[in-house]
């Protein structure tokens, strides 16, 4: 009896590699792929169970997509047609040409195979990426049998699991990606042409510049300059509050207005005269209550971002980059998921336990296992297919580069905190009318601090104790008065603040977001700026000239015509990607969803020509008449 | 005919403070002659709602002193006085003074980029330090100044109220008052102070000292909204001179 052929294909070179580590039990045999010096084939033989039993396995992998979506060669010069033309012009797939040789490896392979299974990763453009394997593979054999691997790690037991519990592939959400591939390419040329012929004469400093155009940079480079305008536009005023305080026990307690502060300098002198004639204060609250701060949720993607590049002074491309090699190498879980709870199948204590070896969390680890461990809150979000980003296994910090530590710690540091109790403390408060007025005093006793042991991201600390007031007592304020001050203008936009504001509007799926944030500064639309020094230093994005001017102009082109958002707006990409999920839920076919986004910036595509004027007075205005001045 | 404009003006007298004058009631009557047989009742209802559109100066009596605003009344020497029994006044401005004048501009801004259609909203703040669950529940204190989103404000509220002799006054919210707000209190509304009080030259409002009547002027109003935006601008520049 002859053992059947079986093709394996990853992602990357380092999941093909890994994998096969786990099949094979450590021996397999290396092979490698002409024209591809990453690409290798891995063979040896695994037991897959069920229907398959054991097979002799080929693992290999492509390097991220294989094919490209292109305009027909006519269209492809920059002068070859108006750029309007581009929202209809025939496309056609085309292998890239540096992974031909990939190609052909899978190609040749499959012909003498009777199945393939896909190990791209568990996620939209994962299945996109197998659509494309499954296609060459089918031109190397037609009848070759198809299957896909699921996993979310490369933890040998979860590898093997996949390897034994094989489904199919998800061509509804590899349908998503090429309707967006589709849509980038088209929109992304149309504009990016449009935008850069227009204005190349108008400054020096364009003349040679590809002006290009996305539409998920454009929202996302909109939040910068809004935020840049809003610290421009910005005029500080005067306010004045009421501050009163009153000594007791020799604690000088200092109790809040309710209303803070108020504009009107005149209302606030009339309320505190009537506190002064009052005399009296009366307690009408005396308050003591435990309080809690909250451990973490499990971490998604977006979080890891947002806290990542805030308290490791890395960008999130950075830390995406540094977790994907984490995820790679085995030591963490997929780092693209918007998961954030925890599936009750896994088992969370045996992670726990795995990090006893380590110097600086181990002692708590084992605490948590000790009793200390509770089930982490689940959050609302599940996108069924992967858990939120957890350690995989310890590893010992010698083996990680300083990066890679960094996030490694942080990823682990997030988990045990998830798996620990909430801080607890508890609140004192005291409440006093004063004259018609209402002030308050809180206190705050840390009394364990139980997750922040662990994270240390987090701050928590006691305030000032109060003296005993009793409920319904009458005392003299010590001192009330008027304190004046004036309104700050926000800080300008900080790499994590974007990313909130990106997931919070619909642009970008976790994944992009890092990238997106890439494009706008190597387009050179916004700048990074240090304010403060040290480790108090935040990087803040200021938009460069041209990115005030693009925003701008494109806000002026849509100016005063209903229903016609400004690509500057998150609105036209939100939309676009609530249908990419559409397709992916299966109630909105891929072509209608090309049609109907393709309609609606069509739309502004054709404003933006007629009223191209504005766009160019705009790009003047702050590249050639401020930038003289 | 007399007697029931009589007794129309008893009505708007004895249920709303409204001491009608009598011209302009005679007007009133004269111009719905032509209707017959409407019910008194439902005379004295059109009454009351062409008396919330109009302006007070014409359509109330400047007759009983205790119905009127005493003309000193902004008199900041004054430490507190009392308002004895009922007087219907009308409003000419109303500002919130719990929010910078810079940061309803903002809001104005958005409202005119058509940002307040819904699906149109755009997220501009987010916390990054907070857990988004846990902050629903607050830490209290400092963060009360969240901003204001269109059309509701904050307060308190500061008015320019006006009685039927045409004497203004300043009142503030000094507790909330529903129907008090920006967007819900048009100019020309109508209210009666009831025994309110007065604090260096202004009217105190509170739930008790305060019932309002509802009404408008329309073409104040209009101007008031249109304007609204220019005011506070040149307010704000007003005072960046001054600093």
């Amino acid at each position: 009896m002859t053992v059947p052929r079986v093709l394996c294909v990853a992602e990357k070179p380092a999941i093909a590699k890994a994998v096969s580590q786990h099949l094979s039990g450590g021996s397999f045999q290396t092979i490698p792929v002409r024209g591809n010096q990453y690409v290798k084939n891995y063979v040896f033989d695994f037991n897959f169970g069920g229907p398959w039993g054991t097979c002799s396995v080929t693992m290999t992998s492509v390097i991220g997509h294989l094919t490209t979506l292109e305009f027909e060669r006519q269209y492809k010069g920059w002068l070859s047609c108006p750029p309007g033309a581009l929202f209809e012009a025939p496309v056609h797939i085309t292998v890239d040409s540096d992974k031909a040789a990939i190609a052909k490896n899978i190609q040749e392979q499959a012909k003498y195979c009777k199945a393939l299974f896909i190990w791209t990763d568990c996620d939209r453009e994962g299945e996109h990426i197998g659509t494309e394997v499954r296609k060459q593979a089918k031109e190397g054999n037609a009848r070759i049998v198809v299957k896909r691997a699921k996993f979310s790690n490369t933890e040998k037991a979860h590898v093997l699991n996949a390897a034994r519990s094989l489904i199919e592939l998800d061509d509804l959400q590899a349908n998503a990606v090429a309707a967006r591939i589709e849509l980038d390419l088209r929109i992304g040329a149309a504009f990016t042409r449009l935008q850069t012929l227009q204005l190349k004469h108008i400054s020096e400093a364009l003349s040679e510049k590809i002006i290009s155009y996305g539409s998920c940079q454009f929202p996302t480079l909109g939040f910068v300059v809004d935020r840049y305008l809003r610290v421009k536009n910005f005029k500080p005023e005067n306010f004045w509050g009421i501050k009163v305080m009153h000594t007791r026990d020799g604690i000088k307690v200092n109790f809040l207005w309710r209303r803070v502060h108020l504009f009107d300098r005149a209302a606030v002198t009339v309320m505190l005269e009537r506190c002064l004639m009052a005399k009296k204060a009366k307690v009408t609250k005396v308050n003591q209550k435990p309080t809690s701060k909250w451990r973490p949720l499990p971490l998604t993607t977006v979080d890891l971002q947002m806290m990542g590049s805030r308290y490791l002074r890395m960008d999130s491309q950075k830390i995406m980059k540094v977790a994907e090699a984490l995820y790679t190498k085995g030591f963490i879980s997929y780092p693209r998921t918007e998961t954030d709870q925890f599936d009750k199948g896994i088992d969370l204590k045996k992670l726990i336990e795995k990090q006893f070896p380590d110097t600086n969390w181990g002692q708590y680890a084992r605490g948590l296992l000790d009793g200390g461990y509770r089930t982490p809150r689940a959050g609302r979000h599940n996108d069924q297919a992967h858990p939120p980003i957890h350690p995989i296994c310890w590893v010992s910090p010698t083996a990680l580069s300083a990066d890679e530590k960094k996030v490694y710690e942080f990823v682990v540091r997030r988990f045990l905190a998830c798996c620990s109790e909430d801080a607890k403390g508890q609140t004192s408060e005291v409440e006093i009318q004063y004259g018609d007025e209402m002030f308050h005093a809180k206190g705050l006793i840390v009394l364990e601090r139980n997750y922040l042991d662990v994270y240390v991201y987090d701050k928590w600390e006691s305030s000032q104790q109060l003296p005993n007031f009793q409920m319904g007592e009458l005392f003299e304020p010590t001192e009330a008065k008027i304190f004046d001050g004036k309104t700050t203008p926000p800080n300008y936009l900080t790499e994590p603040e974007l990313i909130g504001l990106m997931d919070a509007n619909g642009i970008g799926t976790d994944a992009t977001m890092a990238e997106h944030i890439a494009k706008i500064k190597e387009r050179e639309y916004v700048a990074v700026h240090s304010r403060g020094s040290g480790r108090n230093a935040v990087k803040e994005l200021i938009p460069t000239r041209l990115g005030v001017a693009l925003v701008e102009g494109y806000d002026n082109v849509v100016t005063g015509l209903p229903d016609s958002p400004s690509l500057s707006k998150p609105f036209l990409r939100k939309e676009m990607e609530l249908r990419m999920r559409e397709i992916c839920a299966g109630s909105k076919s891929r072509t209608e969803v090309v049609q109907q986004s393709l309609e609606m910036y069509r739309e502004v595509f054709i404003h933006t020509q007629r009223r191209i004027n504005m766009l160019k007075d705009a790009v003047r205005k702050y590249l050639v008449e401020e930038a003289a001045s | 005919m007399a007697n029931s404009e009589e007794q129309i003006a008893l009505q708007l007298l004895s249920t709303k403070s409204l001491p009608v004058s009598a011209a302009w009631l005679n007007n009133f009557v004269a111009s719905t002659a032509h209707q017959r047989n409407v019910p008194l009742s439902a005379l004295a209802q059109t009454a009351l709602f062409r008396i919330l559109a109009s302006d007070f100066r014409d359509s109330l009596s400047t007759r009983t002193p205790s119905s009127l605003l005493p003309v000193d009344i902004f008199d900041p020497t004054v430490q507190e006085r009392q308002l004895q029994g009922s007087i219907p006044v009308q409003v000419l401005d109303i500002e919130d003074i719990g929010t910078g004048l810079w940061s309803q501009v903002e809001a104005i801004e958005r409202v005119e980029r058509g940002e307040a259609i819904r699906g149109r909203e755009i997220v501009r703040t987010i916390n990054v330090d907070e857990d988004p669950e846990q902050s629903a529940e607050g830490t209290g204190g400092n963060t009360a100044s969240a901003q204001p989103e269109t059309g509701n404000s904050n307060g308190p509220h500061r008015l320019v109220v006006q009685d039927a002799a045409g004497t203004k006054a300043v009142a503030i919210e000094l507790k909330r008052v529903n129907g008090i707000a920006l967007g819900k209190l048009p100019i020309g509304a109508k209210l009666v102070l009831r025994n309110a009080t007065v604090a260096r030259g202004m009217v105190l409002l509170t739930p008790e000292s305060v019932t309002l009547l509802g009404g408008k002027i329309d073409s104040l109003d209009q101007t008031w909204k249109e304007g609204r935006k220019e005011r506070l601008v040149a307010r704000i520049t007003e005072m960046q001179g001054q600093q």
